[in-house]
């Protein structure tokens, strides 16, 4: 198994090698060069663009120039950037990034878990109006305009129904004079997520070892999930600042369902596809033949096996997911990495473009890796040979 | 009810003259869009504590519905029209689903076709022979009594205990076989299905496996209904034997007996063409034609159309199954004209 | 259990067999009817079989008409704008009509499309006008109408300018846009795909592991950096598409398919006949393949539109117009959350995109079940 990692890990850094490569190569081909913007900016004094065009040795042959790029981007230095100087580049992503990947994460996870549940009941309930609506309306959501239905979206449940605000990541009123700021507010409520999933992970895994019992197995598991979902809501019912901490969770909502909804008709659809194929396999007559109650021979034989080619599909969905991502942003002025991208394209702030097109990049691999890692979890035969 | 430990079911006592299960005029078909298929037509038969059942038949023949019958697996395009199963004198055609589904492996097990397929990839082969005990048992036994019970059952089937936490691809296609009989035995079942045991083993697993499960049925006292398209199979392992074709229990009797001295037709042209490598060259007699088509059975006597020894009689009326003597039971108006087959199997 | 030898049956019956060799191709002189000619009857009951299946499944039929009605909008366009429509009012671009609207004067504006403050009447027609009275103003954008001497049954854009001729306009754009990529992403693909599956080898094992890297790129903020480099029209986008595409997942699936049994053993069987590498890989392998490279045609046009469309949204794309373009003009000039206000501006360009995207998804689909006997009614 570590060996595979090794030889993922590997082929994703030379995948990223080349990704890096025409990401300069765009770069080579954006007219003029980089510090042109810089001449009309009044805050850059023309000495500072001779310094940095000496930095960025853009006076160097050009496979120098290539080579110093992938270090530099290796070593973290990505420039600085034009729209906000003297910010360097990194500092302006660092402080956007956690805001993207929640939307992202939680927009995936969250369909991917719905999407494959409906999918699944879907397909075991064989027939019938339910699943013509859920399919109908499954291959809406996939072929839906985004831009389009996210406005949409936003429309009905921000201004019509008022359901949810319109947009932004906070809303400014419910702030002021506020003793808390708000980034740091964001990742609190993430860590804190983070650490009740961990908690329950690895409680099911010592329940399951420390376990004598199927029934005590079940009650243990009960009592760990009560205790970190339980947990985490507790911590925010008694934390001071839980007003703030709700307003931003309020204006993440509307954004995730939208992202989400499109995600999910499209594993709906595939999981259900697939198990309408696992159905027909040999052991599910011996689940039956067994004794098995239906739910047991749906959830753990059927849809366990469904689950593999819905997880290599996760991977395909990557792509568009982050492409849906900028516009989610864009649409709903979320504050992360897409709708940054768009802005630092109107006002050519080139390094700031770049850099983020290649944390694109870094994102999609990862997550491909992730993908990877997850399907050999889930096959036992391509883990163990 | 708790389980009963592999020691305590060698031993157990059997009376051969106690019916374990009796199937009495099933019938049943197979609803499609082109029409009705009548796959099982008035099949009667009964299997007695501790007795090897055989079952023979040319594929489509309905000795798989027959057993998918008794369990009552059969796709939901599946209608019983009339017949009981009685399995210890209660009619499992009456039960409910959820009283079926506690009979399920408990009473009735079964080693199916293929079994290579049988094991959901995905998890341990013990885990999923641990399903079966948390399903039946729940809260009966700790980790560690399943732990020991899985443990004996492999013993019993010689397979060591550590493959128990291996995946169904790292076994054989043979280990994969007796792990399927193991799982079958895991409730302690008064009757077991073996469908196909041995189809896409090579013959020495075949002989093997044979070997152990003609052995587990007289050390536990099991009775086992054998289904198979292969007569040498049913010849080695099984005391008595019914014939199947197109439906219909067209000879039944004392295993020994219907070789011998086959009485139906069918039986007879099954044998003869069925070479044998200790006995005298002959001639081989293929059989003609091909089975009918059962949406739309024909008049009368099924295998009139293939039968050398059909008359006006046979395409008019359905000859019932009559016991000629011995508890040999026929189903032919010309029985009495099938000739003696020229030698008498060796086994 | 075998027998020692061979036995003659006990009937003089002989065996039923298959259709002898000569009735299939006939008994008259080899060389009476030429290799093409024959090819072509193949080639054509083939598609007449692969129609009558396609014809059976109702997803593919339906996205076959929605493309038919959008091909006839495509069409209209140009025949409406030399007939019926004046060019100086209906133009996509160039043409302007401010329609005169009704509007009741009030103190406070409730509802924009009927009603006028009073203050702003007063600068925009005279200064004694009142409240509660009737004035006609020329406005745009202006909500549909269906009489005048000038109708617009979508209504105008803020520039005055017809919005269902802007649609139909742009519908030939995307046809062309999804043309070109489709093509593009199928030639590629099927070279890349065939010479993979050929070559073997490194060749194969570099070309695959290219397509990995481009089935992993997101594509959409790729193409926004690009933009910002060069200026991108339509048939740039659609050939950038298609050679993402075609380098891509399409190129994997079409490997795969030229290496399935029945083409390897053409290629065994050409290469042993003496066939040049190229020879083989075009008269064999791509014709054996073409029938899975139309249905991801159809899938690269749905993803083709919408990508456009996108870019067009952010107004990144240099295009004429274009429905995306149509929805960027009501977000940037602030009409997005008027939802049913000012719906014109959104939901026609919006639905059509969505539509059109539907319809290629649906023949697709259908296709799938024709190339894939699995999926077929069981």
């Amino acid at each position: 198994m570590t060996r595979f990692l090794a030889r993922r890990l590997v082929q994703m850094a030379v995948l990223f090698v080349v990704f890096l490569t025409i990401v300069w190569l765009l770069l080579q081909a954006m007219p003029g060069d980089i510090t042109n913007t810089m001449v009309g900016n009044p805050d850059i004094p023309p000495e500072v663009r001779m310094d940095i065009r000496e930095r960025l040795g853009l006076d160097r042959p050009l496979w120098q120039q290539y080579l110093t790029y992938l270090v530099n981007f290796f070593r973290g230095e990505w420039g600085v950037s034009f729209s906000r100087y003297p910010q360097p580049v990194s500092n302006v992503i660092w402080a956007a990034l956690p805001r993207t990947l929640v939307l992202f994460l939680t927009a995936t996870l969250l369909a991917f878990w719905m999407g494959f549940k409906s999918g699944k009941l879907i397909a075991w309930g064989r027939g019938g109006t339910t699943e013509q609506t859920f399919i109908v309306g499954g291959v809406f959501l996939q072929t839906v305009f985004y831009p389009w239905f996210a406005i949409v979206m936003m429309w009905l449940f921000g201004f019509y129904l008022g359901w949810f605000p319109i947009g932004r990541f906070i809303t400014a009123q419910v702030w002021q004079g506020s003793p808390f700021n708000a980034n740091d507010m964001f990742e609190e409520l993430i860590v804190t997520a983070f650490v009740a999933a961990l908690v329950y992970t690895i409680g099911r895994q010592v329940v399951r070892r420390l376990a004598t019992s199927v029934v005590w197995e079940g009650r243990f598991r009960s009592l760990l999930a009560l205790v970190s979902v339980g947990g985490l809501v507790l911590y925010w019912y008694l934390h001071p600042g839980r007003t703030y901490a709700a307003d931003i969770v309020h204006h993440l909502m509307l954004p995730v369902i939208t992202l989400g909804l499109v995600t999910f008709g499209a594993t709906m659809l595939l999981t259900r596809s697939a198990m309408l194929e696992t159905l027909e396999d040999d052991y599910i007559l011996t689940a039956r033949a067994k004794g098995l109650p239906d739910k047991a021979i749906r959830d753990r034989h059927a849809a366990r096996n469904a689950m593999l080619p819905v997880t290599t599909s996760l991977v395909l969905s990557l792509a568009f997911v982050i492409g849906g991502g900028i516009v989610t942003e864009f649409v709903f002025s979320w504050p992360g990495m897409g709708s940054l991208l768009l802005e630092a394209i109107r006002v050519s702030d080139i390094p700031l473009a770049a850099a983020i097109l290649a944390m694109t990049g870094v994102l999609a691999l990862f997550g491909h890796l992730v993908a990877d890692i997850l399907y050999s979890v889930l096959d036992p035969r391509i883990r163990i040979t | 009810m708790t389980v009963i430990s592999v020691e305590d079911m060698s031993g157990r006592s059997v009376d051969p003259r106690k019916p374990l299960l009796e199937v009495d005029d099933l019938v049943m078909h197979y609803k499609i869009k082109a029409g009705e298929v009548s796959a099982v037509d008035n099949v009667s038969f009964t299997v007695h504590q501790g007795e090897a059942v055989g079952l023979v038949g040319e594929s489509g023949c309905g000795k798989t519905s027959v057993a998918l019958s008794l369990l009552r697996l059969l796709p939901s395009n599946a209608e019983y029209i009339s017949g009981q199963i009685r399995l210890d004198g209660q009619d499992l055609l009456q039960l409910t689903d959820n009283e079926m589904r506690a009979r399920r492996w408990k009473d009735i097990a079964m080693v199916f076709q293929g079994a290579m397929n049988s094991w959901n990839p995905v998890y341990r082969v013990g885990d999923q022979i641990k399903e079966v005990l948390d399903t039946h048992f729940r809260g009966e036994m700790t980790y560690d009594e399943q732990r020991q019970h899985m443990e004996k059952l492999f013993a019993a089937v010689g397979l060591p205990a550590e493959m128990l936490d291996r995946y169904p691809h790292e076994f054989s296609g043979g280990m994969r076989q007796r792990a399927v009989i193991a799982m079958a035995l895991a409730c302690s079942p008064q009757l077991i299905i073996a469908d196909e045991p041995t189809t896409a083993l090579d013959v020495i697993v075949q002989d093997q496996i044979l070997k152990e499960l003609k052995r587990i049925q007289h050390e536990m006292g099991m009775s086992i209904i054998y289904i198979s398209h292969d007569i040498a199979v049913i010849a080695e392992v099984t005391d008595s034997m019914g014939v199947m074709y197109a439906g219909k229990l067209v000879e039944y009797g004392d295993t020994a007996d219907v070789f011998a001295r086959p009485k139906h037709p069918y039986t007879y042209l099954l044998l003869k063409s069925t070479p044998s490598i200790t006995g005298p060259r002959r001639q081989l007699a293929p059989l003609e034609g091909e089975p009918p088509n059962l949406l739309d059975p024909p008049t009368g006597c099924r295998f009139h159309p293939r039968c050398p020894f059909a008359t006006e009689k046979c395409a008019m009326e359905e000859p019932p199954l009559a016991d000629i003597g011995g508890g040999h039971r026929v189903a032919c108006w010309h029985y009495e004209q099938v000739p003696d087959l020229e030698e008498a199997l060796v086994r | 259990m075998s027998v020692g030898q061979p036995v003659k049956p006990e009937t003089d019956e002989t065996l039923h067999t298959s259709p002898s060799i000569d009735e299939l191709v006939g008994t008259g002189p080899v060389v009476a009817t030429p290799l093409w000619r024959v090819r072509l009857r193949l080639m054509r009951r083939s598609l007449g079989q692969n129609w009558a299946l396609f014809r059976e499944n109702k997803m593919g039929m339906v996205g076959l008409v929605l493309i038919a009605m959008f091909a006839l909008m495509a069409i209209s366009h140009p025949i409406l704008m030399a007939t019926v429509w004046d060019p100086a009012i209906y133009h996509p671009l160039r043409g302007h009509h401010a329609v005169v609207q009704e509007f009741t004067i009030v103190e406070e504006v409730t509802d924009e499309t009927t009603q006028i403050e009073l203050n702003e009447a007063r600068i925009r027609l005279n200064p004694f006008v009142d409240v509660g009275e009737v004035v006609r103003i020329p406005t745009q954008p202006a909500p549909p109408t269906l009489t005048g001497e000038y109708p617009h049954l979508l209504g105008t854009d803020n520039q005055g300018r017809d919005i269902l001729s802007q649609l139909l306009f742009s519908t030939r754009a995307a046809f062309f846009l999804g043309v070109v990529a489709a093509l593009t992403s199928v030639v590629i693909a099927t070279t890349v795909g065939s010479v993979a599956a050929y070559f073997g080898g490194w060749i194969d094992g570099g070309l695959m592991r290219f397509a990995d890297l481009i089935l992993l790129m997101p594509i959409l903020p790729l193409l926004i950096v690009m933009s910002a480099a060069m200026e991108i029209n339509m048939v740039m986008l659609g050939v950038i598409i298609g050679i993402l595409n075609g380098f891509g997942g399409v190129a994997i699936v079409l490997k795969s398919q030229a290496l399935s049994i029945k083409v390897k053993a053409f290629i065994d069987a050409a290469k042993v006949a003496g066939g040049g590498d190229w020879h083989v890989i075009f008269r064999h392998i791509v014709p054996n393949v073409l029938p899975l490279t139309f249905l991801y045609m159809m899938f690269g046009i749905t993803e083709a539109i919408a990508i456009e469309a996108t870019l067009s949204f952010f107004g990144l794309l240099n295009v004429e117009m274009s429905w995306g373009l149509m929805i960027h003009f009501a977000q940037a000039n602030g009409y997005l959350l008027s939802g049913t206000t000012y719906w014109w501006l959104l939901f026609p360009a919006g639905l059509a995109v969505t539509f059109m995207a539907f319809a290629f998804f649906l023949v697709g689909r259908g296709m799938d079940e024709v190339v894939n006997p699995r999926l077929r009614a069981r």
